[in-house]
């Protein structure tokens, strides 16, 4: 552990009644730029919370060079790590210099004012973001990025060793973006600063740091070089959506984009998706298909069912039949008509009682006019039939060619393959 | 990145990185004893120096010597009060009022007042008053906290406080309307505010009341300006968040309750010196918390030579000099300056 700069050991940490982190252990070196990624709400935050010890962990514990974050002073804290987090805000109408010199209040005692010293490592760190000569004027009159580089001007202060930024470049545009990021790199290589960079934007990250930490549900997913961590099949699980990753074999970066085009691309064969559904469990699968650029048709549903309300609300072809009662012949007919336009059949994972077992009858038609039939797993867990129908239906169904799906995502992928 | 490359790193740092206004400070240091000054000559007994040689022309000088005192210590413990409140609590509109901490210390006052207690037991006054008024805080900060999990937010603090005042004035009120005539008397006398020298035992323990929160207010003053950046940052900065806040809290607490003891209600002064005074100056603490306590101090002694001089022999609460200069005064500030105090 001699130079290892952050140590997570087995952390458990959260708020109140919510853990967050969940049994988190990594390591980050002396001098290593780390840019720490994951969807929002993974954990992100809560780490570097956890990690200057504003939060407790529950269990497990957290070093800082070696040494137990909890038992240390605030003061030798500060000197070790300092966190710029994702907005600064003073009520008061502070000169960005004084805003610059809270950095250095905490190292001298409250008896002892700022020494001469003090006021060097100000002016130096000042220089080093750029901002002395904004040093006049009023800290939150100035623009975003700079704002932004008086945080960094006054964390530098402290003189840490490890510096952790919260998103704070997030919403700044591109050219300060940038400018903020050569200040860090520049402190990592020539002050051999340990850099902690959370952030959203995964080709950025790739651009500028040694090692990525991709976070999921509290957990550590994936470690390494950019290269190991940005893979579409871990990201497409992490984020659930579809990623592109290209790496440009002049520059070596690499870049990662959702996938817009999808619309375009399904102009193919297949185009109509016929979905079984209720009780809400179609919503997420309409909303995915059509996204997809799929047309969309489902019944039969109850009216008033929520599923009937979020077709209606997506604009989704629907065969409706009175809130409450079972699915009569006419609904079941037009609904058979409908299906017979569709190349892709899908039941959710409603649940199925005598009022809705009829709709199985249109995925045995499907797979008898040798259509693909998707079926969600777990039949026997919703079958609310007398003696299991439901449940024998599919089972036969299964053995005429319908397949399982467990879920969206894989789904979505093994229909693009088709 | 060239910017900055004619920029070499001097000695002269200090003095180019300094934050305040050197003739500001200069013309403050002239008003000060002026207004101060001024004061001493205006009495009931007209707007002149006494004549110095004859008994009563000393003792009206010693007396008003005495309530000159009176004024500053309470005028400066009421600002300093105020500058903390609002840095804690990063609300321009924090004072010892909003935070029920006057309301608690009146409520204890008027309680030792009507029970006998002040007559029976020396400095139960100020005593109560301060007893009183840490226990409002505590109530209100533990209301507070119970809402919002372990660490209340300013909004939960300023609410419950302003509800638990409210509740401490109705029970004055309740309290005075039980009261005897004689009893009765004594408390309107003392909650519409005056300077009127008190025991010279009390006054002693007052000021070193008064003069240790001030002093603790001034230690803190490096971490107030942290603080303003929120709890959150100012633990980044190795500061020990929660400790200053609690600090800050009992020592502005001291001097509010302190000076509502010996001078009753005196409303206002604790909202607009902080104010005047940043606007002014700057929001840096270091030198906040000083001049709001020597501007605050002159602010109302000067008001209280306004109050017993003006309609003499009649005597005007302090406090509704305080309301009705300050409050005009304060406006024209707000309109002109409020920018390099408050931003938002």
């Amino acid at each position: 552990m001699e130079n290892a700069a952050l140590t997570f050991d087995k952390v458990k940490a959260g708020y109140k009644g919510r853990i967050v982190l969940d049994d988190l252990s990594f390591r980050v070196q002396e001098g290593e730029f780390i840019s720490l990624i994951g969807p929002n709400g993974c954990g992100k935050s809560t780490l570097l919370k956890t990690a200057a010890a504003l939060l407790r962990p529950v269990e497990g514990r957290v070093f800082l060079f070696g040494k137990d974050v909890r038992s240390m002073r605030p003061v030798s804290r500060a000197k070790l790590i300092g966190v710029v987090p994702q907005k600064v805000e003073s009520p008061m109408a502070y000169t960005a210099a004084q805003i610059v010199m809270n950095g250095r209040t905490a190292a001298s005692g409250p008896w002892r004012g700022l020494a001469e010293e003090d006021y060097v490592v100000i002016e130096r760190s000042m220089i080093y973001t750029n901002v002395l000569h904004l040093k006049d004027r009023y800290f939150m009159e100035l623009s975003g990025g700079e704002q932004q580089r008086v945080i960094l001007a006054m964390v530098l202060a402290q003189e840490p060793r490890i510096i952790m930024l919260d998103e704070s470049i997030a919403h700044l545009d591109i050219n300060h973006r940038y400018e903020v990021l050569r200040i860090l790199k520049r402190i990592n290589r020539e002050e051999r600063m340990t850099v902690v960079l959370v952030s959203h934007d995964l080709s950025l990250s790739a651009e500028i740091a040694d090692r990525l930490i991709l976070m999921s549900d509290g957990r550590i997913v994936s470690e390494g070089p950019p290269e190991e961590v940005l893979v579409p099949d871990i990201l497409g699980r992490v984020y659930d959506c579809e990623l592109k990753v290209q790496r440009d074999p002049v520059t070596g970066t690499t870049h990662v984009s959702g996938i817009l085009e999808g619309i375009n691309s399904h102009s193919g064969a297949h185009n109509t998706v016929h979905i079984i559904a209720g009780g809400g469990t179609g919503i997420e699968l309409y909303r995915r298909f059509a996204l997809q650029g799929f047309r969309v048709t489902t019944g039969v549903l109850n009216g008033m069912d929520s599923d009937a309300e979020a077709a209606r609300a997506l604009g989704v072809d629907t065969v409706l039949e009175k809130p409450f009662s079972a699915i009569g012949d006419e609904a079941y007919q037009k609904a058979s008509e409908m299906a017979a336009q569709a190349e892709i059949l899908v039941l959710s994972d409603v649940p199925i009682g005598s009022g809705n077992l009829i709709n199985l009858r249109l995925a045995e038609e499907a797979l008898k006019a040798g259509k693909e039939v998707w079926i969600a797993e777990g039949i026997n867990e919703r079958d609310y039939t007398d003696g299991k129908q439901a449940a024998f239906t599919v089972q036969q169904l299964l053995a005429d060619g319908a397949r399982i799906w467990i879920s969206l995502h894989d789904l979505m992928k093994e229909l693009k393959k088709n | 990145m060239k910017k900055y490359q004619d920029t070499t790193v001097r000695s002269t740092a200090m003095r180019r990185l300094s934050t305040i206004s050197g003739t500001r400070i200069a013309l403050f240091l002239v008003a000060v004893p002026l207004l101060l000054s001024l004061s001493l000559l205006l009495g009931p007994t007209g707007t002149m120096l006494p004549d110095l040689d004859s008994p009563v022309g000393k003792a009206i000088m010693i007396l008003r010597l005495n309530r000159l005192v009176m004024g500053l210590l309470v005028g400066a413990a009421l600002s300093v009060s105020g500058v903390v409140f609002q840095a804690i609590l990063r609300n321009p509109l924090a004072e010892p009022y909003v935070l029920g901490v006057s309301g608690g210390a009146g409520l204890g006052a008027t309680m030792a007042i009507l029970f006998g207690a002040v007559s029976a037991i020396p400095l139960s006054l100020p005593v109560m008053a301060f007893m009183s008024a840490v226990a409002t805080l505590f109530l209100v900060y533990g209301i507070a906290s119970r809402g919002s999990g372990g660490v209340p937010s300013v909004y939960s603090l300023i609410l419950s406080g302003v509800i638990i005042s409210a509740i401490c004035s109705s029970l004055i009120m309740f309290l005075v309307s039980m009261a005897s005539v004689e009893g009765l008397h004594n408390v309107i006398w003392w909650m519409l505010g005056n300077l009127q020298p008190a025991p010279a035992n009390q006054r002693f323990v007052s000021s070193l009341f008064i003069v240790s929160g001030i002093a603790g207010a001034w230690l803190l003053a490096s971490r107030l300006n942290s603080l303003t950046l929120g709890r959150e940052m100012a633990h980044y900065q190795g500061i020990n968040a929660d400790a200053v806040i609690v600090a800050g809290l009992l020592c502005a607490t001291l001097t509010a309750a302190t000076a509502v003891s010996i001078a009753g209600m005196i409303g206002f002064v604790g909202l607009i010196v902080p104010h005047v005074t940043r606007a002014m100056f700057g929001p840096d603490h270091r030198w906040l918390v000083p001049l709001a306590a020597v501007g605050g101090g002159t602010f109302l002694a000067v008001c209280d030579a306004f109050a017993r001089t003006v309609l003499a022999p009649i005597e005007i609460p302090v406090g509704v000099v305080t309301a009705l200069a300050g409050g005009p005064f304060f406006l024209l500030i707000l309109q002109r300056k409020m920018k390099s105090a408050w931003i938002g």
